[in-house]
């Protein structure tokens, strides 16, 4: 934290140019309503935060500080506000000054760039809770519960704190969701393998059963335990457990149609064997037939040939091309019935043709499972015969061809394998032989998907275990950090709650001195109770009077001050708060200052200047660390009064002539401090039902009243027989005397001199005399060591002594029991 | 100072650490998270939750 030395404030709220001396001491700034107190507040709190706390927050919508934090006069050169502010770092034990600008407020100029007081200050700007207004008070007392928890959370910078918690809540949730969703996707899981096992219930015995079975089908060795790496399929790459690419049904299908071709052998396309043998038996019979059938034959393919004059079947040399083709298609022409023939025989021919294509086709595939079963001397004779149709088949399919397979077709022209039809029944016996093909493939299938579900039902295992363990890991966080936070709370709140009963005991230990309050703290609210006069503990507004509850809000933000920044808590602004405290308890609320924060300095603010003289005679501050602003114009900003300075001024005013101005100054001066001595003398001036005493009511009565005093401090003297008490009073009461007599205040209501009505039109060397007979006479209400006014002890009953705030002047006024 | 703040993470994070719930790795990446003068994103806290066991860190 800091202290603050001193403050340069130009064009800021209702400041135009304001030096302040702080001196690293509480200093207090009294005056009236609107003198511009609370701007130096505002100031002070933005060259330290570079915000003002009165411009933010519900209420101030359309305010802001870029906007109304400068002079209204210079909302147009936010440049020209700024503060400059003089600290002091007691924990680095160094100086610097702070330069902030309502146009930059974000971005002060710090002297000297120490890093370290750079850190420091910025710590001070993340701390606006240095300044504590009356609306503040309200906010820590009056308030609902969840408010008040909100608020003093914020103070303590425990918002976080909160925050953090509702993210862990949030992540464990998450999590929760998460585990819930993995165990689902488990159960699943589990669930579709042991409907692909077809077991009652998934456990490694009926699992390694329903698998064994289906190796056992393909003979592949039985698993004996299942372990994490046990695959269900190993063994299925294997070549020799792979399923071949066969299919027993095909090849049965495919047997069945060669057995069903050859069955009657001699029945393959009789007719059309017995067409092309007719006609070629045709063909024998009738030469000339054959003949010109053989030379359509030969004309066909010399056609065919033809490639220029010359006839390519027997060189003779024509006209031209032309006239050989038209020679040789005459000749074509001429052998109608050979053509006929011609054209039956190779129609036939191509059906044949095509009938030993198709059994060509139906040889193939057998041959193939005659070579896949082992049977290779039937597959050779089956590729054979599958040639020798291949052959045939383009025989067929001309005349030459046909006119040569005569006798061949007239026999076993088919020329099959010999035994071929037993020789199939073997080969179908054999397949029929062969493992049942569905079974394998089921069992592979059987097999593969199993370890393909029980692969994902360990996948959704080892996720459903590191959602438990995520879920689990949060939750624990989550309870842990709760754990954590509920004890501290509880503890910072008992230490906050004991801190605020003692400082509120000290602030009223005349009427309230067995004060209790209870802080509870719950879930998200903060209640506050406290004890009125032992008939039990009630929320703050319910009997304490407005004044009991601003003590009340002072102390708990002393407690909160305290426990937030401990021995560092060396600073705070309170702005007009101690007005709050009534006056009976003014001079405990200075105790309470000086007893429990001596090392803190506190800018106070109050429109009382009897109280601020109060603070003064208790030795809060002195005439050095007050000052007071005694009105404000808008454009001059507070007019200000310098107690220390106030003869100084006074004479400086008389020396310029200025009588006026003199009389004026003196006139305010002797009003406050009449005021002031007759409060702390306990003066008895006539009674006004109203409160306004006039300077004339008080100052003779106060006059009285001291000399009075001095008559029960000499009896009390007398009394315990001390005679140089005795002698000193005497001294005092005489030139209280003499002076009083100077001044002629006794003589109020009818000496000019006396009453300031007159003054003004004093010339300068009439008004120096009564200024001086006024210094003389109140400088014996005064004591020169420590500059506070004396003041009679207790407040209230007979007065036992008379004080000053250094305890140099102790006059005793009570005297010797008797 | 110590703040309450840090007095609270740091003896959070100290019963964490003693914790079988939670492993080592997650609570130094949660002290690391909690350091950073942010506030901890629910999915941030998340993805450190769920953290392999005895994961190393990144």
């Amino acid at each position: 934290m800091i202290k603050l030395e001193s403050a340069h404030i130009e064009e800021m709220r209702g400041i135009r140019k304001l030096n302040l001396d702080f001196r690293r001491q509480t200093f207090v700034i009294s005056g009236p309503n609107g003198s511009g107190k609370s701007g130096v507040i505002d100031a002070i709190e933005f060259g330290l935060t570079g915000a003002i706390g009165r411009l933010t927050g519900s209420g101030t919508k359309g305010i802001s500080v870029s906007e109304h934090g400068p002079h209204v006069d210079k909302t147009r050169f936010p440049d020209a506000a700024f503060v400059k502010l003089k600290v002091f770092l007691p924990e680095l034990g160094k100086s610097a000054t702070i330069t902030r600008k309502v146009n930059s407020p974000r971005n002060p100029i710090v002297e000297p760039p120490d890093v370290d007081i750079q850190a420091a200050l910025g710590q001070i700007a993340d701390h606006p809770e240095v300044t504590l207004s009356r609306r503040d008070i309200i906010r820590f007392i009056l308030v609902e519960p969840t408010k008040r928890s909100d608020e003093i959370q914020s103070l303590l910078k425990l918002t976080r704190l909160g925050q953090i918690r509702s993210a862990l809540n949030t992540a464990q949730n998450k999590l929760q969701g998460a585990a819930r969703a993995a165990s689902a996707q488990a159960s699943s899981s589990r669930e579709t393998l042991r409907l692909h096992l077809q077991t009652p219930a998934i456990s490694p015995e009926s699992l390694l059963a329903a698998v064994n079975k289906q190796r056992n089908v393909l003979t592949l060795l039985p698993i004996e335990e299942l372990t994490a790496d046990t695959a269900l399929d190993s063994g299925l790459s294997d070549t020799a457990t792979r399923p071949a690419f066969f299919n027993k049904e095909s090849a049965f299908s495919d047997l069945r149609a060669l057995t069903q071709a050859t069955q009657v052998l001699s029945e393959f396309a009789a007719a059309e064997v017995a067409a092309v043998v007719a006609d070629l038996t045709k063909l024998e019979a009738d030469p000339a037939l054959l003949a010109a059938l053989q030379r359509r034959s030969f004309i066909e393919k010399g056609l065919v040939l033809v490639d220029g004059p010359a006839c390519p079947l027997c060189d003779t040399s024509w006209e031209n091309e032309q006239h050989l083709r038209e020679h040789l298609r005459a000749k074509l022409a001429k052998s109608v019935e050979a053509q006929e023939l011609q054209d039956s025989l190779l129609r036939t021919g191509m059906a044949i043709a095509e009938r030993v294509i198709r059994l060509g086709d139906t040889v193939t595939p057998v041959q193939k499972l005659a070579e896949a079963e082992g049977e290779d001397t039937f597959s050779k004779a089956l590729t054979a015969w599958r040639s020798g149709l291949e052959e045939l088949k383009a025989t067929l399919v001309t005349a030459d061809g046909l006119m040569a397979l005569k006798d061949r077709l007239t026999g076993n022209w088919l020329q099959a394998p010999e035994m071929l039809a037993e020789k199939l029944r073997m080969l179908a016996e054999k397949v029929a032989a062969r493992p049942d093909q569905a079974a394998t493939v089921h069992a592979h299938t059987f097999l593969t998907t199993a370890q393909v579900r029980l692969s994902d039902y360990r996948e959704a295992l080892k996720r459903e275990k590191a959602a438990k363990h995520a879920s689990t890991s949060a939750k624990t966080a989550y309870d842990v950090y709760c754990r954590v936070l509920e004890g501290e709370l509880n503890a910072l709140y008992e230490e906050v709650q004991d801190d605020f009963c003692i400082f509120y005991r000290l602030l009223n230990e005349d009427d309230e001195s067995r004060f209790t309050a209870k802080l509870t703290p719950s879930e998200g609210q903060l209640d506050l109770k406290v004890n009125f006069y032992d008939r039990g503990l009630f929320p703050p507004g319910a009997y304490h009077s407005e004044g009991h509850q601003d003590g009340m809000g002072v102390c708990l933000y002393f407690a909160l001050m305290k426990r937030l920044f401990g021995n560092a808590f060396s600073f705070a602004l309170l702005d007009d708060v101690v007005m709050s405290v009534d006056a009976g308890h003014r001079y405990q609320f200075c105790k309470l200052l000086k007893t429990n924060f001596p090392e803190t300095q506190f800018i106070i603010t109050t429109h009382d200047r009897l109280w601020a003289e109060q603070m003064k005679s208790a030795g809060v501050v002195s005439g050095r660390t007050s000052v007071v602003f005694n009105g404000w114009t808008i454009d001059t900003g507070p007019v200000i009064e310098s107690n220390k300075e106030i003869w100084e001024d006074i004479d400086a005013a008389l020396a310029k002539g200025k009588v006026e101005a003199a009389a004026a100054a003196l006139r305010h001066h002797l009003e406050y401090v009449s005021r002031h001595l007759a409060d702390q003398l306990g003066a008895t001036p006539a009674f006004r039902a109203d409160g306004n005493y006039e300077l004339g009511d008080l100052l003779p009565s106060v006059l009285s009243r001291m000399k009075k005093l001095y008559g029960v401090a000499a009896a009390a003297a007398q009394s315990w027989g001390s005679l140089s008490d005795m002698s000193v009073i005497g001294q005092r009461k005489a030139a209280l005397s003499a002076d009083a007599g100077a001044s002629n205040v006794e003589q109020w209501a009818v000496n000019k001199a006396v009453h300031y009505n007159e003054w003004a039109n004093f010339g300068r060397t009439d008004f120096a005399p009564v200024v001086a007979a006024f210094r003389a006479l109140l400088a014996h209400f005064r004591c020169d060591s420590c500059d506070s006014w004396i003041y009679v002890t207790p407040k209230r009953g007979a007065a036992e002594s008379l004080r000053c705030s250094c305890s140099r002047i102790n006059v005793n006024l009570k005297q010797k029991a008797t | 100072m110590t703040s309450l703040q840090t007095k609270i993470v740091e003896a959070f994070l100290a019963q964490l650490a003693s914790s079988p719930d939670v492993d080592a790795a997650q609570v130094e990446q949660l002290g690391g998270l909690l350091a950073e003068n942010k506030n901890p994103r629910p999915d941030d806290l998340v993805k450190i939750f769920s953290l392999p066991v005895d994961a190393p860190i990144e």
